[in-house]
């Protein structure tokens, strides 16, 4: 047990040499003491606001050095870091578009020359924004500045023998002095040093004068490679993370249930990809949506009734590798094909429609994807065009409702499975204006300008239908509601980068573990010859967190000089006034 | 499939976990007033004595150096064998209101981690599929940690109240406000394995970064008590009627220094378990939506928290920061914590659907 003590970083430091230790640190990572003294000059200059810089000892190349020492210095690391997390933090308070592009075009229409502000400033693309590329990037620049002067002063020491063996050791952790007799200098440090050796540390004996020997020990050089390995790493992640979204696709794409789907561009229904990335390298695969399953909960519980509980996609996939196979989607288990990657993330109802025009021809006809307006009951909006309708263009407009009532607040869906699927539907004629060359999204339409079918009374006609109903409108047309098919929406997504990029976090973390972990330390052993016997010393230093030091000196002091057998060391009475130079008998340490 | 019989049970155990543990908290309350309220200069006249025996016993290993609140933590902190010796004695001798707190404490953490338990049989799954759970669990474990770590060093038995006052204040937050009936998990959140992983291993680092919060903030305490104590003894005042109090209770826990340390202990294995939230958290956040990072409101606090922890370990090495101002880093990392937590899960809404509090 040796709470006793801590060399640690935040303790107070008795010794002197650990503060070289600390020192020598600083040196390493940064330019700390120097930046001090250059400092006060700089901020002089910029206060007397003069416009002719006089910077009679830096010049140009020492500015420049300056500059680079200021941005690599561990309180700018620091402080960049601060700022890295404050400045995310517009990023969760607003929405943001490579979220959620609708929430963001509502705020901006709701929050008028404010919200026109904030998106001068980025705050609705707080991650693609300059300031915030700004911190990570200089906070990355900064990175490679400490690591590098770091590895190359880590590969020095790694390679070299190490340091000699202070001539007073009195001062250092655990240390220990005892008379052994009728053993000399020669034999104690070779025992030592092997035991040093075994204990994994990198161990020198030296010849010291007056028949003298000594034993430096160095232990934990991991601890700097872990460090660096953490850096270095977290550097990879970036790298990864920039790379993949230069070379990677992504694809959505919804299929009704018995139609398929082969992967090309025509064919998604909204497609991004990386600048890096080549459109010819599409994978040539394909797939049937065979079934698609939907399970919602039914329990009493008003948080969770109506909640979805479980998603099915059944396909058959048609893989130029692996061949032909079927497979289920399911949240959370994607298919892997052809170097693609396959997630289930929507789905939705697609009511099949036939709509025939007055004169009985047949202009829209199939399963209708029907958009979920975003309730718990899968109100879900309909929309059908038939610009080949005669004498007029037609445009069907309504809900379809999987659990239908039509209530005041509307027709809308109480639960989402198909318990009471209804269509609550209105009939259009007059110019869809398909023709202006505008492309039109295919599940709106404008129907200010168009003329909705009327009945007998003159009012428009609400059509409400279950499957199997049909139709025919004042005019002559008709629509029928022929069946419920259901639609599963997926994602296509390859990223070349991603293995890499999790390689790269894992490997941060084990440098992370090595780095505050493995205790860095100092072991010295000294035996000087007197009498028939030597005077031996055992010290230690801390060179980071590190409170098993000192029983680790005691042992190795015990273990090279071990009590005569007959005598159990409590017996002894330590001797008065002794503090860190202990008489032979008393190995009393807290390790034992 | 949910057995609502045994989370109904579980329900009712927790119920009588919040009992204990307003039992401890009195106890440790009492306690603690107990200790406050002792003259702090007879203590100060106790201390020398002790320290005056401790030296003739051969105390082998050099004090720290640091002159106030070294010299305070001399009895107190010098490890188990030692907390039985005479100085510590009156907490092993008989039952006294705080080993009344501990012993509630045990018992509630026994009934605790009985409740979790059943709410997980009850479900089959984890219980930490959302936010009364994830509460539910995390404090379980804060108070498991801390019984577990006073076993052996009794002086911290001390701090039972800084300790169950905030705990229960979660439960009791937890058991009224976000409460719901055992159920099925949304299919977003049905995958087992990455639901034990990343979500354990949040609930693990949130409960070091609560623990980590009180100890950054008792380091912070103690070390301000030695600087008012030694300008007031300069002036040759009293130390007051708030210092008074206060520093009666930072005499009888670890020094600072040893604060720092265990300080930093738990925040260096807090930092591994938010990188692995982290990490965790993106391999299936690729797995479920196909994007391992989407900048959602819980994605970007959870990057808050490790930038701002990854701070408190810079500034640990960092010359002028060293010690006391690193800690207002920990206790920054920690409010980020409960900001993601309370506001992120509620007011915020992301991809996250966690709360179940739809
Ligand atoms: C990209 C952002 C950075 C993060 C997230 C980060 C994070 C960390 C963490 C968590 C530690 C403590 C664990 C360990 O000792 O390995 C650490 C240590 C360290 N970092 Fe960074 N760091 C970053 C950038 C930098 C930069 C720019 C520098 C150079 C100025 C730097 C220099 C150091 C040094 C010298 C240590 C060792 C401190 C010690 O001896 O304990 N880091 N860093």
């Amino acid at each position: 047990m040796s709470r006793r003590k801590h060399a640690g970083r935040g303790a107070a430091k008795p010794d002197p040499s650990a503060e070289d230790a600390e020192q020598q640190k600083e040196q390493m990572g940064t330019a700390g003491g120097r930046d001090r003294r250059i400092a006060p000059e700089a901020s002089d200059l910029r206060q007397s606001g003069s416009g002719k810089p006089s910077l009679p000892k830096l010049g140009v190349r020492g500015t420049l050095l300056f500059l680079w020492r200021q941005l690599t210095s561990m309180q700018t690391a620091l402080f960049l870091l601060l700022l890295l997390a404050i400045a995310a933090v517009p990023g969760s308070l607003y929405p943001q578009r490579n979220v959620d592009p609708s929430k963001t075009d509502q705020y901006l229409s709701e929050h008028g020359s404010w919200a026109k502000f904030l998106d001068a400033l980025g705050f609705f693309d707080v991650f693609s924004s300059v300031w915030f590329s700004a911190i990570y990037l200089l906070l990355f620049v900064s990175l490679v500045g400490c690591v590098v002067p770091r590895l190359n002063v880590h590969l020095r020491q790694m390679r070299s023998r190490p340091p000699r063996t202070p001539s007073r050791l009195n001062r250092f952790v655990g240390h220990t002095r005892v008379h052994v007799e009728g053993v000399d200098a020669e034999t104690l440090t070779a025992q030592a040093h092997r035991r040093l050796r075994r204990g994994r540390y990198r161990v020198d004996t030296l010849e010291e004068p007056g028949g003298a020997r000594s034993v430096t020990a160095e232990r934990g050089y991991l601890r700097e490679t872990g460090n660096l390995l953490f850096h270095i790493a977290l550097l990879c992640v970036l790298i990864g993370v920039a790379a993949g979204g230069l070379t990677q696709y992504r694809g959505q794409i919804s299929v009704v249930e018995g139609q398929g789907f082969s992967n090309s561009l025509a064919e998604y229904d909204s497609f991004d990809k990386g600048a890096w990335y080549d459109d010819s390298n599409l994978p040539p695969f394909r797939f049937t949506l065979d079934d698609f399953r939907a399970e919602y909960d039914t329990s009493q519980n008003e948080h969770r009734f109506g909640q979805p509980t479980k998603f099915e996609a059944d396909v058959s996939v048609d893989d130029p590798d692996k061949g032909e196979f079927s497979k289920t989607l399911r949240l959370n288990h994607p298919l892997h094909v052809a170097g693609s990657t396959m997630y289930l993330l929507g789905n939705g109802y697609a009511p099949e429609i036939t709509v025939k025009d007055p004169k009985g021809n047949v202009v829209a006809q199939g399963p209708v994807h029907a958009v979920p307006t975003g309730d718990m009951g899968y109100t879900s909006q309909v929309v059908i065009k038939a610009p080949d309708a005669q004498p007029q263009q037609m445009a069907v407009v309504g809900f379809f409702l999987p659990t239908g009532v039509i209530d005041e607040k509307g027709p809308h869906s109480q639960f989402p499975g198909l318990v009471n699927p209804e269509l609550a539907l209105t009939v259009y004629n007059g110019d869809l204006g398909l023709d202006g060359g505008t492309p039109q999204n295919a599940y709106q339409v404008d129907v200010s300008s168009l003329t909705p079918v009327q009945d007998e009374d003159g009012n428009q006609s609400l059509l409400r239908m279950s499957p199997g109903d049909s139709t025919t409108l004042a005019d002559g047309s008709s629509v029928s509601f022929d069946g419920v098919k259901r639609y599963a929406a997926f994602d296509v997504r390859r990223d070349p980068f991603q293995g890499f990029t999790l390689v790269a976090a894992l490997s941060s973390v084990l440098g992370l573990v090595l780095s505050l972990y493995v205790p860095r330390r100092r072991v010295w052993v000294r035996a000087v010859p007197e009498g028939d016997g030597v005077v031996l010393e055992v010290a230690g230093l801390a060179r980071s967190d590190d409170d098993r030091l000192q029983d680790d000196v005691r042992a190795l002091a015990h273990d090279l000089a071990p009590e005569p057998a007959d005598a159990p060391d409590a017996a002894r009475p330590p001797a008065p006034g002794a503090d860190s130079t202990e008489p032979r008998p008393s190995h009393e340490g807290p390790a034992q | 499939m949910i057995d609502q019989q045994l989370a109904q049970l579980s329900n009712l155990l927790i119920i009588l976990t919040i009992v204990l543990y307003v039992l401890a908290l009195i106890g440790f309350g009492a306690d603690l007033s107990g200790v406050t309220q002792r003259r702090s200069d007879q203590k100060l006249r106790a201390r020398t004595r002790e320290r005056a025996e401790l030296a003739t016993v051969g105390a082998d290993a050099p004090r720290s150096a640091s002159p106030g609140v070294g010299a305070a933590a001399a009895p107190t902190a010098t490890g188990p064998e030692d907390s039985a010796a005479p100085a510590a004695g009156t907490t092993t001798s008989s039952l006294g209101p705080r080993g009344f707190g501990y012993v509630m404490a045990s018992i509630g953490a026994v009934l605790h981690i009985t409740a979790m338990v059943l709410r997980g049989v009850a479900t089959g799954r984890v219980p930490w599929g959302n936010m009364y759970e994830f509460s539910m669990s995390s404090s379980a474990l804060i108070i498991a940690l801390f019984v577990l770590i006073s076993i052996r060093r009794k002086d911290l038995r001390l701090l039972g109240t800084l300790v169950m006052l905030p705990v229960l204040v979660l439960m009791l937050i937890a058991q009224t406000a976000w409460i719901i009936p055992a159920s099925e998990l949304t299919p977003s959140l049905q995958n087992t394995h990455w639901l034990i992983i990343h979500i354990g291993i949040a609930i693990i680092a949130t409960a070091l970064s609560g623990l980590g919060a009180i100890v950054a903030a008792l380091q912070l305490l103690s070390t301000r008590v030695g600087r008012v104590r030694a300008a007031r003894s300069a002036d040759g005042r009293e130390l007051g009627r708030f210092w008074g109090p206060v520093s009666a209770l930072t005499d009888r826990i670890p020094s600072a220094e040893q604060l720092e340390a265990l300080c930093f202990r738990l925040h260096s294995l807090g930092f591994i378990c938010w990188t692995f939230t982290l990490i965790f958290g993106a391999v299936w956040a690729n797995e479920a939506w196909g994007r391992y990072w989407n900048w959602d409101p819980k994605e970007v606090w959870t990057f808050v928290i490790w930038v701002v922890y990854a701070c408190y370990l810079h500034a640990r090495a960092t010359r002028g920061f060293r010690g006391n101002k690193a800690a207002w880093f920990a206790l920054a990392g920690f409010a980020c914590v409960i900001i993601n937590y309370t506001l992120v899960n509620l007011v915020i809404n992301g991809l996250h659907s966690y709360s179940g509090l739809g």
